[in-house]
Order: structure tokens, then sequence, then C-alpha cells
């Protein structure tokens, strides 16, 4: 069984799943509407009662469309980041914090860490197995944009397709990310710090031009300024990697005696096999860490794996809730037409029939705010992706997935085969003493 | 001979055991017309109902010809409802999310699918036949005297045997009364129904081939109108 359910493509499997989530509403229909004609009857109750009813579907609709939209959201996070750290193979840095590290190296989120010495980049980058090997600096930024200095390799290696204008022939130059607000030719000087710590003017007359563009990556290096490594180090006083008589030179080899560090180096090798032995060559104790950030995003999605369960739980709570709500609705509404109820006890309507009216009533309002709910999951998941993407670089695209669709056909069903209190309750009472 | 409704022995009793309607016997041959009157909480609208099988603490019986109504289980007696009676209840008791048709046809929503057709059609035939045109409207939109013709046409429409009408003239004006006295005599005696009317109204009355009175839930007389 589990064979054939693992032979059979995925589409085919939630299709399946689909059907399984709706078979106990489509029994219950089944049975219940079997032979009788309901519709004009429910319809003409669900405009009497529309303004109820419309509160009713939107209630449903928000809670069904909070839950979708959080998981929508998490997948699309996870999916972002991984696609985010997918350019980076390997990076090696000082010892420490390998997910602090990667979040300054991969996120641009930089935080006070132990350098890399010339030496050390010297040993990685001369190694016959590695591709380049990109120092990168930051400290600086305009506009809220990260300035980030790196070899030209490096962005050869991001933007596959090449970018708009050219790469850096020159210290002073820069190539801006695809959603920085700067056009070619434009020229800017750099504050010194980042965000709100950042010193407007702290690097007065170190006037920066920009000379090309880097396509959309989904990077966070879409909102970063990319400009020599050469140029970091000499805005700063430091010296630029290179001899005095080799001052205009831009980008490796570097002379390790003018190497003044580099907080982390992002490394590409010549093989996935080679990646996997310099990450051995390179953990070293004391001295350097060697590091895939694809393997730091695994763990960190495994933790982030409890907290997805733990929103999938808070979702159905909350559905089971408002699912609750509902039916404390529905039985105020079937105490309304109580009498019409009795009316067609009394003309000889059998309690099946009476049990279809309500039980259908109850069950588009929830079909209808279910599938309200799966559009609003998708509109809320939309924004926040928007508000992460706008706020973060990483390209957060939210999509409806299967999952969620099974969750909603799973509420549905599950309140479906509630609704059907609301109409035993209505059965009970006396029909005659509803009609006088 | 056609079919007939007998009575025997009926007790209603209410909740704390007290009888509330007594008759030993009553009898309605096939196509009579039987007229019910009385004060207000006498029990006319009792008799209907526990004639109808809608009560619940009735003793005694009520047959319609082999089948003894009040001894059938209840979905069983609701069934028979939907086959042999129509009923025209005192406030109407029409239901205002539907059109005019779909009230007359109501019926039809719940049995066989094979006679749906049919009972839409014959709702639609009363109507027409009590002068109402215009039958898509919202039953809401129609006046007391119209509404009153939907509940006979929804009443009629199955071809029930037996017609059960709870005081069917009380929301009228005289004018009206008078027209729908004549549309439901002229319509039950048309097609051989036999009907019991529960009424204040002595011109309705006058039309009946026999009248009750019932005072203090016991019959109090039995007569032929003048």
């Amino acid at each position: 069984m589990r064979n054939w359910w693992d032979g059979i493509p995925a589409l085919v499997q939630d299709l399946l799943l689909s059907g399984l989530f709706l078979l106990p509403l489509i029994g219950l229909g089944v049975v219940l509407l079997r032979r009788f004609a309901p519709w004009p009857l429910v319809r003409g109750i669900l405009w009497r009662f529309r303004w109820p009813n419309v509160l009713f579907v939107l209630l449903i609709a928000i809670s069904v469309g909070m839950g979708i939209g959080l998981i929508a959201q998490e997948r699309g996070l996870r999916q972002g980041t991984a696609q985010a750290a997918d350019k980076f193979d390997m990076v090696i840095s000082a010892p420490g914090s390998e997910l602090t590290m990667m979040l300054a190296a991969v996120f641009l989120q930089p935080t006070d860490v132990p350098m890399v010495d010339g030496p050390t980049y010297a040993d990685i980058a001369n190694h016959d197995r590695i591709a380049f090997a990109a120092p990168i600096g930051f400290g600086d930024s305009y506009a809220g944009h990260p300035i980030v200095g790196t070899i030209a390799d490096f962005i050869s290696h991001l933007t596959e397709s090449g970018v708009e204008g050219r790469v850096w022939e020159q210290s002073g130059e820069a190539v801006v990310g695809a959603l920085v607000r700067l056009e070619i030719g434009d020229r800017f000087e750099p504050a010194h710090g980042i965000g709100f710590t950042a010193e407007v003017g702290g690097h007065d007359g170190e006037e920066l031009v920009v000379v090309g563009r880097m396509p959309r990556t989904g990077s966070p290096w879409d909102k970063a300024i990319l400009i020599p490594i050469e140029t970091v180090w000499e805005v700063h006083g430091l010296p630029n990697g290179h001899p005095f008589e080799e001052q205009g030179q831009i980008g490796p080899p570097f002379d390790p005696a003018y190497f003044p560090g580099t907080p982390a180096v992002i490394v590409r090798a010549e093989s996935l096999a080679a990646t996997y032995a310099l990450r051995t060559e390179f953990t070293r104790e004391n001295e350097t860490m060697a590091f895939f950030p694809g393997t730091v995003l695994a763990n960190l999605y495994s933790v982030m794996g409890d907290i997805r369960q733990a929103m999938s739980l808070m979702s159905i709570v909350t559905q089971v809730l408002v699912a609750i709500s509902v039916l404390l609705g529905l039985f105020i509404l079937s105490r309304l037409f109580q009498r019409q109820v009795a009316m067609l006890r009394a003309l000889g309507a059998p309690r099946r029939f009476v049990m279809a009216v309500v039980w259908l009533y109850g069950v588009v309002l929830l079909g209808v705010g279910t599938a309200l709910g799966l559009v609003f999951g998708l509109i809320a998941a939309a924004v926040l992706s928007l508000i992460v993407t706008q706020r973060t670089g990483v390209l957060v695209t939210a999509s409806l997935g299967w999952g969620e669709v099974h969750l909603a056909l799973a509420f549905l069903s599950v309140t479906a085969l509630l609704s059907l209190l609301p109409a035993l309750v209505v059965l009970r009472q006396p029909i005659a003493e509803n009609l006088r | 001979m056609g079919q007939s409704l007998r009575v025997a022995d009926l007790v209603v009793k209410s909740r704390s055991g007290r009888p509330l309607l007594t008759v030993p016997s009553l009898a309605a041959d096939p196509g009579a017309l039987i007229g019910i009157r009385g004060p207000s909480g006498a029990g006319k609208s009792t008799l209907l109902f526990a004639i109808s099988g809608l009560l619940e603490r009735v003793e005694g019986s009520v047959t319609w010809d082999e089948t003894e109504i009040l001894a059938l289980p209840i979905e069983q007696r609701t069934a028979f409802r939907a086959a042999h009676m129509g009923m025209i209840f005192q406030d109407l008791l029409l239901f205002e999310e539907l059109s005019a048709d779909q009230n007359a046809g109501v019926v039809s929503l719940f049995g066989q699918p094979s006679r749906r057709g049919k009972v839409n059609e014959q709702g639609g035939a009363h109507l027409a036949a009590l002068g109402l045109s215009d039958t898509a409207r919202s039953v809401v939109s129609y006046s007391g005297g119209e509404r009153q013709r939907v509940a006979i046409a929804r009443a009629l429409a199955s071809d029930p045997k037996i017609l059960l009408a709870d005081e069917p003239t009380a929301s009228l004006d005289r004018a009206n009364a008078d027209r729908l006295i004549d549309d439901l005599t002229g319509l039950v005696r048309a097609v051989g129904k036999t009907m019991i009317v529960v009424s204040h109204d002595a011109l309705l009355l006058k039309r009946m081939d026999r009248v009750l009175t019932i005072r203090d839930g016991q019959i109090a007389a039995d007569e032929v109108p003048a």
C-alpha cells in the first residue's frame, strides 16, 4: 500500500487526499439530500437572513484566511531564504557562530566578528580546488543600502546574465543591486555605519560612481551597493591589499602583507565533491571555520519546523474556536426559523428534509466562508511577503499549497458534520406549540 | 363508498395530565364539509391538530379509511399527513422567503421526485383558480387576502383527501372573506374533499354540511346549518 502510494504522482496524491477530506461532507450530503429539493428554501433563508449570514461568512473567511496565510507565509519565507542562499556554496570565516556569520555574509546583517587575516585568505584563494574566493567587507551604507566590498568574480557568480552597464574597473566605482534607487552615472558619498547608527558625512570626499546594475537575484544583495573591496579598505584608511607599486590593481591576487582582513570569504569550489573536502580542510581550530549556508539554514528550518507545527496548531485551534462560534450562530439562526421548521413538519416534511435544510444552509455559509478564506489567506500571505521582501530583500513569494487546501477542506468537512447539531436540536421542538 | 374520517374516544391532555378536549365520537363522510365553532380556548384548533397527529398527549383513535393515524410512528404519521392532509393555519404560516408559487408547491420539495412537477403544476393551477397572478413575487408583498389564497393553494397542491382549515377568514375584511368563502367551498366541493373548518365566521359556517359547537373541551352541539 505504502509503495503504491509513493509510486503515484504528487498531484494525484494531493487530489486523492482532497477527496478523502471531502468524503464525510459528500457522504453526508448524499444521505441527507437524496430525493429532496431543499435548495429553493435554503436560498430563500440565506437571502432573508443575509446580513447575519454575511457576518458569519466573513468570520469564517477571516479565520481560515489567517491560518492559511500564516502557513503559506512561513513556507514562502523558507523557500525565499533557501533561494537567497543558493549562490553561497561555502563561507569561510574566523571561528564563531555559523548562524551569525551566515546572517552577515549571506543576508547582509553584519555584526562585529573576528577577521580572516591575509595569509589565511591567501591560503584559501590559492587553493587549487577553489574557483574563486571572494572576500567581503562591510560597515558603510548609503540611504539605508549596505555597501559591500568584494571582487568582480563574485558579481559574475551572483548574476549569471551579467550586469546592466559594466562591472567596476577601478576603485571608487560601484555596481548597485536591482532594488537600489540609484541610476548608472549617479554619484554618492557613503555613510559610515549601517542603519540608525550610520554616520552621514563620515566619509566626506570619498565619492563613488555607479557604473552597473545587477539583475534581480531574490536575495538581500538586491538592496546592496557593491564596490571593490579595495575601496572599502581605502575609505577606512587601511592598506588596499596591494603593494604600493600595484596601487591601481583591482581584485585578486592580494598581497598578504597588505591585506587588512575580511570577516568572511565566500568560496566557490571547482566541484561539489571538492566543497566537502574544503570544508574539512578549512575547519581549523582557533583559525578558520568553514560551513555551508544551506546546512545552517536547514538546521534553522528544523527549529522553525517546531514553530511551524506550533503555528499549524494555533491555526487549527483558531479554526476550531471559529467553528464553535459558527455553530452557536447556527443555533441562534435555527431558533429564528423554528416556526418554519414546525410548518414543514406540519405539512408533512420528514425529519431528514428538515435536517437537509438546516444542514445545507450551514454548509453553504461554511463553504463560501472557506473559499473566501483561501482567497483572504493568499492575499494576507502576499501582503506579508511584500513587506518581508521590502524589508529584507529576500524574495518571498506566497503561493497556495495543497497543504493549505487540505487544511481548508478538513475544516469544511468537520464543521459540516457539526452543522447537524443545530438541525437535531430544532427537530426536538414540539411542532404544535411553534405553530401557534 | 369513499374514504371517511372517524374519531373515537379522543382525549387530548395538557402536560399536567388535565383533559383539554374530549371527543367521544365524530364521523365525517367523504366530501363532507364540517364547521367547528366555539369560544376562544374551547379546543377547536386542538381538535384540528389532534386529527392531523401533531399533538403528543392524545388518547383514542383517529381513523382515515383503514389507517389508524394516532397509532402510526411519528415519521409515518408525518408521511400520512403529507400524502392525505392539507392544512390551512390560522396565521397562514407561509414561507416568507419564497414566492407565491413556491409556497403553493412547497410540499414538492420533500415529496416524491416523480410527483414534484405535478404538485407544482397543481399549486399553480389553484393559485390561478383563486384569482392570483404574478405569482413569482415574494409573498411578503401580498395582501392578507392574497396570502390567504396562497395558503389554500398550498393546502390543495398535493391533492389531499382531507382539508383542515383553522380560521381561514380571520384576517380578512368582509368583502375579501366572502370571496374567499366562495372560492374555498367552491374549490373543495369541485374536487370532492372532506373539509373540517374552524371558524367564527357565521357566513362560512352556513356553507358547511354540519357545524359542531365546542365548549370547554366538549362537543356541545352538532347541527346542520339553516
